[in-house]
C-alpha cells in the first residue's frame, strides 16, 4: 500500500519495519463488535493520531496491544517480530508504553518515587537522594521537566501527566500511546507536551495520539487512522486531511456545525425575570478555604449561559451551588423569587433544576446498580414510579425505556449495571434524563468532556430544544469555540469569582483568554455588547 | 486455534448457579479424595450424610433448627451491605438479643402468650443497641463500622457469660454455668422446628420486597451504592444508613431471642455457636441478595450438619472443618469463575 | 514416662480400687434407689456405644482419660462397635450431635461433661436409649449422671501444697464458676490451711476447658500476682509449664504429665472410668441396666498421681497420712465453714454430704476472684 508520505521528518531507511503492526485485529464482547479486521502501521520517527467517536473501538484496540485484552483474532507483529502480550508488563517489556487517560501514580510518594516503583532498574537499596538523583538525570536525558523531590499531590495536572510520561519512557518505551492527554491541560501545558512529543519521535520512536480533538490532531500528527464502529475506515497523511473531511470520515455522514444561537420560530423568548440569581454568594470548601468569592450571577428563562475558565477555577462549586448541593456560607441564591439559599438538592430537583454533573460515575449515576435503578434516580419520587410509599419496578422499567429512546442508547439488558454503557451513552442518558426534569434551568458541567463530535453536537441539540422551551441552562466547558456557538453569554472564572460577562455574539477571544488567566474585564459586565 | 478465557462484567443467574453446583461437586470430589487417602470410604460416608440429612425427619429438623439463626444473620449482614455498611457484629447483636430477652423472661410475671411478643421486643431491641454506638459512630464521625461492630462482639460475649455464671445463674442447681430454663418457650412448628424457622424466612421475604418495592427502599440502594449519587438526588444518606444499620442490628438480635426461646431455653455463654461470624458468610454466599440468604443459610446448615454427620462417622473434627473450607472456597473460586467465557482466537486469514 | 511411675501409679490406684471396694466410701448415693425397668438386652455385634466430649481424645487430660475408657470397653467387648465426637460446643450443636448419635441406633451415649439440656433434651426423646452425663444433675429414666469425688485427692494435694508454698498464695485456674471448681478450690485450699491456716487463694476464669492459650496467660497473670503454686482444672498442661518456666509449682489435672515441668511438679488428681465404663456397658449388654447416680470414689476412680521428684519425703508423709485417714472414713469437710464473705456456711462439728460436696456452689473464706 504505497502512500504518499509528506512529512518533513527524517524518513526511515527502507526496509525498516514499522514498529507496529497490527493485522486483522479483532476483538469481541457479549454483543458487541469492539474491534473488527482492524489494520495499523506505526513507522518510527511517527505521531499517528487514532480518531473515532466513543466506542469506535479505539481503546479496545490500544488495551489490545498493551496487553490489557488478548484479540480474538488477529496478529501483532512489534519490529517485524509476531508477538502476543499476556500482559501490560510484556507490552513494556517489548516497548509499548501508554499513558491513561486516569493517571497511575502514588499520590502520597515523591516524583522520583514513582519513577521507580515496580521497575526492574531499581536498585534494591537506595537513599531518597539517589532516587531523586536519577530522576534528574533521566528528566534531563528525555528533555521532560520534574520536580523529583515533590509529591505527585501537590503537582499541577500537567506536571502529573509529565511525570507519567517519564515513567513509561524511563522503561525505554519506543512507542508511547496517548489517551487524551489533552483533555486535562491548559493551552501552554499542551504546547509544551506537543514539543516534547516531537522530540521524542525525531529519536526513532513512535507516538499514538487518541483524541477527540480534530484541531489539535491536525495539529500534532503525521498520519491519521480513523475508526468508526470497531472497524478501521481510513489511513492518510495529515497533510490530506482537513477537520470537514476528518468530522465526515468518523461519524459516517457531514457535521454541520451551524449557529445554535439562532432561536427556532417556535421557541420561547427569553424571559424577562431571571430564573436564577446569585447574589455576592461566598462558598468555603471542608477546610475552609473559599472556592466561590462573591458570585453574582443572572439566568433567565430560554437562556444559555456558558462558565468559561481553566479546569478548578470554581466551576464545579458553581454547578454545586446552582444544584442544591452545596450550601453558601454567604450570600443568597434565588430561584424564580425564592430565596433558596437553605434548600437541599432535593427541593432543587422539585423546583424543576436538572443537573449534568462533571463526574456522572462519582455522582450523577451509581455505576454498579441498573440502568432502570439510575433512569430514575429524578422521578422515584413520584407517579408513575411510585405510588405513596411503593416502588413499582415496572413503571421503573418502562421510565428508563423512555429515556434510553428519548437519548437514542441502545440498551441489551435494563438489569445491567449501568457502568457496562460506554461513556458516551452514560453521557447522553444522564443528559436526557435531567432534561425531563429541569423545567427552570438545566446545569451541564462539562457535557462534552470524552465525547466525539457526534456526541457532541448530539448533547448541543439537546441543550438548544430545552432553551428553546424557555428553560435557563447553564453549560460549564473548557471549550471556548463550543460556548461561542452555543450560549448566549459566556461567564469566565477565576480563582473562584466571576472575572466578567460577555455577550457570546462578537465576543473577542483574545479577552475571554485574557479573562481566564485572570484579568478582569476592562469593561464593565454588559458592555461587552456594545463592542459588538 | 488457542482456547483463551475471556472475563464478562457480570455473570448470568444461571451460569451463577451451574459454576457454584459444579464448584459444590468439585469440593466433594477433592474432600472424597482426600478422605479415601486417610483410608476411610468416602462414598459410604456420603450416602451415610444423604440418608442422615435427606432421609429422615430427624436430619431435615436439626437442618430446619439450624437454618434459622443463620438466615437471620445472614439477613442482618445483607441488609447492613445495602447501605454499604460491614456488619462483623452480628455475633454480638446476637447475645444481646439473646441476653435482653432473656432478661425480659426472667424477671417479668407473665403468660408466654404475652411473654413471647415481649422477648422479640426485647431481643430486636437488644440488637439494635449493640449496634447503636458504631452507628452513630459511622454516621457522625465516619469511624469504620468494621472495627467498632467486631470489638463489640468480645464484650458482649463475655457479658453473656458473666451474667449466665453470675448474677442470672440458675439458682435451682440443676444446670451448670448457665441461667434457669426460661418458662416461655416457642411453640413447636414441625417436629422440634421451632416458629421461628417460618418466622425467619417471612423476616427475609419482607426484608427483601421492602428494598425491592418500597421508595425507602429505592433509597437505600442508591445510596448503598454510592453516597456521592444519594447526595446529588438529594436523599438523606446519613438517616438512611442509621436506620439500616440499626435494623440490621435488630434482626441478628431476633436470632439470638429465638435461639434462646426457641432452641436453647437458658440463656448460657457459647450460645451463638459463631453464628453471627457464620451470617457474614451466608450473605456473602448471598451475594448480598435478602431472598438469596435463604438459600446461603440452607447451604450453610447442610454442610454444618454434614459436618456432625461426618463427626459421628468417625471423621476427626479438624477434617469436617478442612472439607467445609474447601467447600466454601471452591464455591468462592466459582463464583468468580463465572464471570468467564471459554473463547477461541483465530490468527486473521492472511 | 518412665515405667517405674506408671507402676507405681496403677498400685497406687489398685490399692485404692480395694479400699473402695471395701465400702469404705459407697459409690452411687446422689439419687435415691430408682424403680424403672431396666433397658433391654442388646446383643454385642448389634450395640453401637457413642462418646461425646468436649476437647480433644489428645489433650492428654480429661477427655484423654474418657477415651482410655472407651478403649477398655472395645477391649473387654470386642464385637462392639464404638464412635466419638471430639470438641462438642455448649451449644445447640451439642444437642445434634447427641441425636445425630440417636438416629444412628447408639444403645448408649455418654456425654463426659455436663450437657445440661442439650443432652436432657434428647434424652428424653429417646427412651430406648441409655444416657450418661459426666457432672450432670438432671436424671432422667434413661439418664445417669457419674463423677468423681476429685475433693479428696485435691484436699490431700492441698495439704502439700500447703507445706510446700513459700507464700502461702495460691493460685487457681478456672473454667467456670461451676460445683467443680467450687469443691476444687475449697478442698484444696482447705487442705492447705490445715498445716498453713494464712493460706489463700486467687482463682482466675477462663471461660473454657481446653483453651491452653488462656490458660498460660492466666497462669502467668497468677504468678506475677505473687502466688507461687498453680492448681485449676484445666484438661491440658498449660500452666504447668508457665510454673516449670518461673520456678513455681503446680498441682494438675486429670493424667500424670508432668514431663511437662518435671520440677514444678507435685501431684495431679488422676482419674479412671475403664472400670466403671465396663461394668455399665455390662450391664447394658446383659439386660439388666437401670438409671443410677455415681461418684466415684477416691481410689477407685480418682486420686492423687505418685508425688513428684521435688516434693520432700516429709511433705509426701504428712499428705499420705491425710490420704490413709480418708482412705479410712475420715472426712476433713466438717464445720465449721463460712464462705469469703464470713458467712457461716456449715455449723461446727457438722458433716457435709457427698451430694453436698458435689453440689458445692460457694467458694470459702480466703478465695477471691470467684
Amino acid at each position: 500500500m504505497a502512500m504518499p508520505d509528506v512529512t518533513e521528518r527524517p524518513r526511515p531507511a527502507p526496509g525498516t519495519p514499522p514498529l507496529v503492526q497490527l493485522r486483522g485485529i479483532a476483538k469481541y464482547f457479549p454483543g458487541v463488535v469492539a474491534n473488527q479486521d482492524v489494520d495499523l502501521e506505526v513507522r518510527p520517527g511517527e505521531i499517528h493520531a487514532l480518531l473515532g467517536e466513543n466506542g469506535a473501538g479505539k481503546s479496545t484496540l490500544m488495551n489490545i496491544l498493551t496487553g490489557i485484552y488478548q484479540p480474538d483474532a488477529g496478529e501483532i507483529i512489534i519490529d517485524g517480530y509476531l508477538k502476543s502480550f499476556a500482559s501490560p508488563v510484556e507490552a513494556i517489556a517489548a516497548g509499548i508504553g501508554m499513558v491513561h487517560q486516569h493517571f497511575k501514580l502514588v499520590r502520597a510518594f515523591t516524583v522520583a518515587e514513582n519513577i521507580h516503583l515496580g521497575w526492574s532498574e531499581t536498585p534494591r537499596r537506595i537513599s531518597a537522594q539517589e532516587l531523586e538523583a536519577r530522576t534528574a538525570q533521566l528528566s534531563a536525558s528525555l528533555n521532560l521537566a520534574v520536580r523529583p523531590d515533590a509529591r505527585v499531590d501537590e503537582l499541577s495536572t500537567g506536571e502529573q501527566q509529565r511525570v507519567e510520561i517519564l515513567r513509561v519512557l524511563a522503561r525505554n518505551a519506543r512507542v508511547l500511546i496517548l489517551d487524551e492527554p489533552t483533555a486535562v491541560l491548559t493551552p501552554s501545558e499542551a504546547r509544551e507536551l506537543f514539543k516534547a512529543l516531537k522530540e521524542f519521535v525525531a529519536r526513532g520512536n513512535a507516538v499514538i495520539f487518541i483524541s477527540h480533538k480534530l484541531d489539535e490532531v491536525l495539529e500534532i500528527s503525521d498520519r491519521i487512522t480513523v475508526l468508526r464502529g470497531g472497524r478501521k475506515v481510513a489511513t492518510e497523511p495529515t497533510s490530506a486531511c482537513n477537520e470537514k473531511m476528518l468530522a465526515k470520515l468518523m461519524v459516517g455522514h457531514e457535521i454541520v456545525l451551524d449557529d445554535l444561537r439562532a432561536r427556532g420560530p417556535n421557541a420561547i423568548a427569553k424571559s424577562n425575570e431571571p430564573v436564577v440569581s446569585l447574589r455576592e454568594v461566598t462558598a468555603r470548601d471542608s477546610t475552609g478555604h473559599t472556592v466561590l468569592n462573591k458570585v453574582s450571577l443572572e439566568i433567565a428563562g430560554g437562556e444559555i449561559l456558558g462558565i468559561a475558565g481553566v479546569a478548578g477555577n470554581g466551576q464545579k462549586e458553581l454547578s454545586e451551588l446552582l444544584t442544591g448541593m452545596r450550601a453558601a456560607s454567604s450570600g443568597q441564591i434565588m430561584l424564580g423569587g425564592r430565596d433558596v439559599s437553605a434548600a437541599s438538592a432535593g427541593d432543587f430537583v422539585d423546583f424543576g433544576v436538572g443537573h449534568i454533573p462533571e463526574d456522572r460515575l462519582r455522582s450523577g449515576l451509581a455505576p454498579a446498580l441498573s440502568v432502570t435503578d439510575n433512569a430514575v434516580i429524578r422521578e422515584y419520587d413520584r407517579a408513575p414510579v411510585s405510588l405513596g410509599p411503593w416502588y413499582r419496578p415496572r413503571a421503573a422499567a418502562a421510565l428508563a425505556r423512555r429515556i434510553a429512546e428519548a437519548a437514542a442508547v441502545m440498551v441489551p439488558n435494563y438489569s445491567m449495571p449501568i457502568r457496562n454503557l460506554s461513556g458516551g451513552n452514560q453521557q447522553r442518558f444522564v443528559a436526557r434524563r435531567e432534561m425531563r426534569i429541569a423545567t427552570k434551568l438545566l446545569v451541564a458541567a462539562y457535557p462534552s468532556r470524552g465525547l466525539d463530535v457526534g456526541a457532541i453536537n448530539t448533547m448541543m441539540r439537546y441543550f438548544v430544544e430545552l432553551r428553546d422551551a424557555g428553560v435557563g441552562i447553564v453549560v460549564i466547558s473548557e471549550e471556548l469555540e463550543e460556548l461561542l456557538n452555543l450560549s448566549d453569554r459566556i461567564a469566565v472564572m477565576f480563582h473562584g469569582e466571576i472575572m466578567g460577562i460577555v455577550d457570546s455574539a462578537g465576543a473577542d477571544i483574545e479577552q475571554i483568554g485574557l479573562m481566564m488567566g485572570g484579568q478582569r474585564a476592562a469593561t464593565p459586565v454588559r458592555a461587552a455588547a456594545m463592542v459588538h | 486455534m488457542a482456547i483463551r478465557l475471556q472475563r464478562l462484567p457480570s455473570a448470568s443467574p444461571a451460569v451463577a448457579l451451574a459454576a457454584r453446583a459444579i464448584a459444590i461437586l468439585l469440593a466433594l470430589v477433592t474432600a472424597g479424595l482426600l478422605l479415601a487417602a486417610s483410608g476411610a470410604q468416602p462414598l459410604k460416608l456420603a450416602q451415610q450424610v444423604l440418608k442422615s440429612t435427606f432421609g429422615s425427619g430427624f436430619g431435615l429438623e436439626d437442618v430446619g433448627l439450624l437454618v434459622t439463626p443463620l438466615i437471620l444473620t445472614g439477613l442482618s449482614v445483607a441488609v447492613a451491605l445495602r447501605i454499604g455498611a460491614w456488619n462483623i457484629g452480628a455475633e454480638g447483636q446476637f447475645y444481646a438479643g439473646a441476653f435482653a430477652a432473656t432478661g425480659v423472661a426472667l424477671f417479668i410475671p407473665g403468660p408466654s402468650i404475652v411473654m413471647l411478643p415481649l422477648m422479640f421486643i426485647a431481643g430486636a431491641l437488644g440488637g439494635l443497641i449493640w449496634i447503636l454506638v458504631p452507628t452513630l459512630a459511622r454516621a457522625y464521625a465516619d469511624v469504620s463500622e468494621l472495627i467498632t461492630t467486631l470489638l463489640l462482639n468480645f464484650v458482649a460475649t463475655l457479658l453473656v457469660y458473666y451474667v449466665a455464671t453470675g448474677p442470672w445463674l440458675d439458682p435451682g442447681g440443676h444446670a451448670l454455668a448457665t441461667t434457669a430454663r426460661l418458662k416461655h418457650d416457642m411453640p413447636e412448628f414441625i417436629g422440634i422446628v421451632h416458629w421461628g424457622f417460618p418466622m425467619a424466612i417471612l423476616l427475609a421475604v419482607i426484608t427483601a420486597a421492602t428494598f425491592s418495592f418500597t421508595r425507602w427502599g429505592y433509597e437505600v440502594r442508591i445510596a448503598g451504592s454510592n453516597p456521592q449519587a444519594a447526595k446529588y438526588a438529594g436523599m438523606p444518606f446519613r438517616r438512611h444508613l442509621i436506620v439500616v444499620m440499626l435494623l440490621s442490628g435488630a434482626i441478628a438480635g431476633i436470632a439470638g431471642m429465638l435461639e434462646v426461646a426457641g432452641t436453647v431455653h437458658r440463656l448460657q455463654g457459647g450460645i451463638s455457636n459463631n453464628f453471627g461470624y457464620l451470617g457474614i458468610m451466608v450473605a456473602v454466599l448471598a451475594r448480598g441478595s435478602c431472598i438469596g440468604v435463604i438459600a446461603g443459610a440452607a447451604l450453610m446448615a447442610v454442610i454444618l450438619n454434614s459436618g456432625i454427620i461426618l463427626q459421628t462417622q468417625g471423621v476427626n473434627t479438624s477434617t469436617v472443618l478442612a472439607i467445609t473450607g474447601l467447600i466454601l472456597f471452591f464455591t468462592a473460586v466459582g463464583d468468580e469463575l463465572a464471570h468467564f467465557r471459554i473463547v477461541s482466537s483465530k490468527p486473521a486469514e492472511a | 514416662m518412665s515405667d517405674l511411675r506408671h507402676l507405681s501409679r496403677r498400685r497406687l490406684l489398685n490399692l485404692g480400687a480395694a479400699a473402695g471396694s471395701s465400702l469404705l466410701l459407697p459409690p452411687g448415693l446422689i439419687r435415691s434407689a430408682h424403680a424403672a425397668a431396666p433397658l433391654p438386652a442388646v446383643a454385642e455385634k448389634d450395640a453401637l456405644i457413642a462418646f461425646g466430649h468436649t476437647g480433644p481424645v489428645t489433650d492428654e487430660g480429661w477427655t484423654w482419660s474418657h477415651d482410655q475408657g472407651m478403649k477398655a470397653v472395645k477391649a473387654a467387648f470386642p464385637q462392639v462397635k464404638t464412635v466419638f465426637v471430639e470438641s462438642i460446643p455448649y451449644s445447640a450443636d451439642a444437642t445434634r450431635t447427641y441425636r445425630q448419635f440417636v438416629s444412628e441406633n447408639a444403645c448408649m451415649v455418654f456425654a463426659t461433661s455436663n450437657y445440661g439440656d442439650f443432652l436432657y433434651d434428647v434424652a428424653k426423646r429417646s427412651p430406648k436409649v441409655a444416657f450418661y452425663e459426666c457432672d450432670g444433675r438432671n436424671p432422667l429414666d434413661n439418664l445417669s449422671t457419674y463423677y468423681v469425688a476429685h475433693w479428696y485427692p485435691t484436699y490431700v494435694t492441698g495439704v502439700a501444697a500447703g507445706l510446700m508454698s513459700k507464700s502461702g498464695k495460691l493460685g487457681y485456674v478456672a473454667s467456670f464458676p461451676v460445683p467443680s471448681v467450687f469443691s476444687g478450690t475449697n478442698a484444696f485450699l482447705m487442705g492447705a490451711r490445715s498445716v498453713n491456716p494464712n493460706a489463700t487463694m486467687q482463682v482466675i476464669t477462663i471461660n473454657s476447658w481446653f483453651d491452653p492459650q488462656a490458660a498460660t496467660q492466666a497462669g502467668t497473670a497468677l504468678l506475677d500476682n505473687g502466688c507461687d503454686l498453680l492448681f485449676g482444672i484445666m484438661d491440658e498442661a498449660g500452666y504447668l509449664q508457665v510454673a516449670e518456666k518461673r520456678g513455681a509449682k503446680a498441682v494438675m489435672w486429670n493424667t500424670d504429665i508432668r514431663r511437662y515441668g518435671p520440677k514444678a511438679y507435685i501431684s495431679s488428681i488422676v482419674i479412671d472410668f475403664k472400670q466403671y465404663y465396663v461394668g455399665e456397658v455390662k450391664k447394658r449388654l446383659e439386660g439388666t441396666w437401670t438409671p443410677s447416680s455415681t461418684i466415684l470414689p477416691m481410689g477407685a476412680g480418682v486420686d492423687r498421681d505418685a508425688w513428684g521428684e521435688s516434693v520432700p519425703e516429709d511433705v509426701r508423709k504428712q499428705a499420705d497420712a491425710v490420704r490413709e485417714k480418708i482412705l479410712g472414713g475420715w472426712s476433713p469437710f466438717v464445720g465449721e465453714i463460712k464462705d469469703a464473705k464470713g458467712n457461716v456456711k456449715l455449723a461446727s462439728g457438722k458433716r457435709m454430704s457427698e451430694a453436698e460436696l458435689y453440689n458445692w456452689d460457694w467458694p470459702i473464706a480466703g478465695i477471691s476472684g470467684l
